[in-house]
């Protein structure tokens, strides 16, 4: 059978078709920081289709914290702008005093997206470790929307499955769609299908989904569900629906074995 | 079968196991210093503090410098004038059946008496 396969830059042409995912994203130096990585973490924050590369407008988040040992701190003030993916985004390089898990998250303005008639939220996440302790990798948020690891969000190998539970304002989401796509960041990955660019998995009665990738790398997870509320369009003045997405960024590692 | 056996494949069981257990309970070390002492914590990846175990102080020429007892919340303090730390310090803690360690390098050092 013959296939046509999609390169990134083919498929940075389709990008503006709505059933391309877009993904806030976290994306650290290393999602695990030992002693001899020295005593920060290097985060680059972007608004992004992330198989196809390409960037879109990051404005100023609303919210970016870090989560360590219970407490959270406020890191908004400290990000610098940069340009990511060819468009606005940021960076954030944070010292790591102490070891355990990090959860840094972002909470961007509503994205107003004219081809789904909606504004997109993207609550989004990451957990780093740093120093070998793994304390905390479980660690709830509590944000509006959230998927909470049910495996460990880093350390993973390439194959295994990550697991996770979709929740809304703390409340398990049944059967919830979840996103699932390849951060393809110098890998120059091609797809078969378009369709494959963006994987959707739907999760359980209990809220609870499961993947395995194929491949190392960065797998974003996203899962998507409609506000309660609505938002006004400047242009039109009228009220949109509002897209939630709870996105955690996982790190697969490659087999190391024969 | 022969009660020697039974036995004897258990024992071997209960050896092949047991080292995995105990593997499973990662040791973490870490050390933080305020320009004056340096306060070595270790735990293992249970969460636990390690409340048993020689804390050995290296110069930066692996030379060992001074061996402490852990206490019992899992931490030891190290006065940083009694130790040659111009070179950073490598500290071990070793339990006996685990070992890890933290280098104290001579940045971390030199931040601490900055700030």
């Amino acid at each position: 059978m013959k296939r046509h396969f999609i390169t990134a830059s083919l498929a940075s042409m389709i990008a503006a078709t709505p059933a391309l995912a877009h993904y806030g994203m976290i994306i650290p130096n290393d999602p695990m920081i030992s002693q001899e990585d020295g005593r920060s973490v290097a985060l680059t924050m972007s608004f992004s289709h992330p198989f196809e590369m390409d960037g879109m407008m990051l404005d100023t988040p609303v919210a970016f914290s870090v989560t360590h040992e219970g407490t959270t701190t406020d890191l908004l003030g400290d990000l610098e702008g940069a340009t990511v993916m060819d468009d606005q985004g940021y960076t954030l390089d944070y010292p790591l005093d102490r070891p355990g898990t990090y959860i840094f998250a972002m909470e961007p303005q509503p994205y107003w997206e004219p081809a789904e008639d909606a504004f997109i939220i993207h609550y989004t996440k990451t957990y780093v470790t740093a120093y070998g302790d793994d304390e905390g990798w479980d660690t709830e948020l509590g944000l509006k929307t959230e998927i909470v690891p049910l495996s460990k969000p880093f350390g993973l190998w390439e194959h295994n499955v990550f697991q996770g539970i979709v929740k809304m304002d703390g409340e398990a989401v049944p059967y919830a769609e979840v996103e699932v796509e390849f951060f393809n960041d110098g890998v120059g990955a091609t797809v078969p299908d378009e369709l494959m660019i963006t994987q959707t998995v739907k999760a359980d009665a209990n809220g609870v989904f499961t993947y395995a990738p194929p491949s190392d790398g960065w797998w974003g997870f996203a899962a998507l569900n409609t506000a309660d509320y609505t938002l006004v369009e400047e242009t039109s003045g009228e009220e949109k629906a509002v897209e939630l997405g709870a996105v955690v960024w996982v790190h697969f590692e490659e087999w190391t074995g024969q | 079968m022969d009660r020697t056996v039974i036995r004897a494949i258990a024992l071997a069981s209960i050896c092949a196991v047991a080292p995995m257990g105990a593997a499973a309970h990662q040791l973490t070390v870490f050390a933080t210093t305020d320009c004056e002492m340096v306060t070595v914590e270790a735990k293992f990846s249970n969460g636990n503090p390690v409340m048993l175990a020689d804390v050995r102080v290296l110069d930066g020429n692996n030379t060992l410098l001074l061996t402490l007892p852990i206490n019992e919340d899992g931490t030891v303090a190290v006065p940083l004038d009694s130790v040659d730390h111009s070179g950073g310090l490598v500290i071990e803690v070793d339990t006996g059946s685990h070992e890890n360690y933290w280098i104290v390098t001579p940045d971390d050092i030199a931040r601490s008496c900055q700030s």
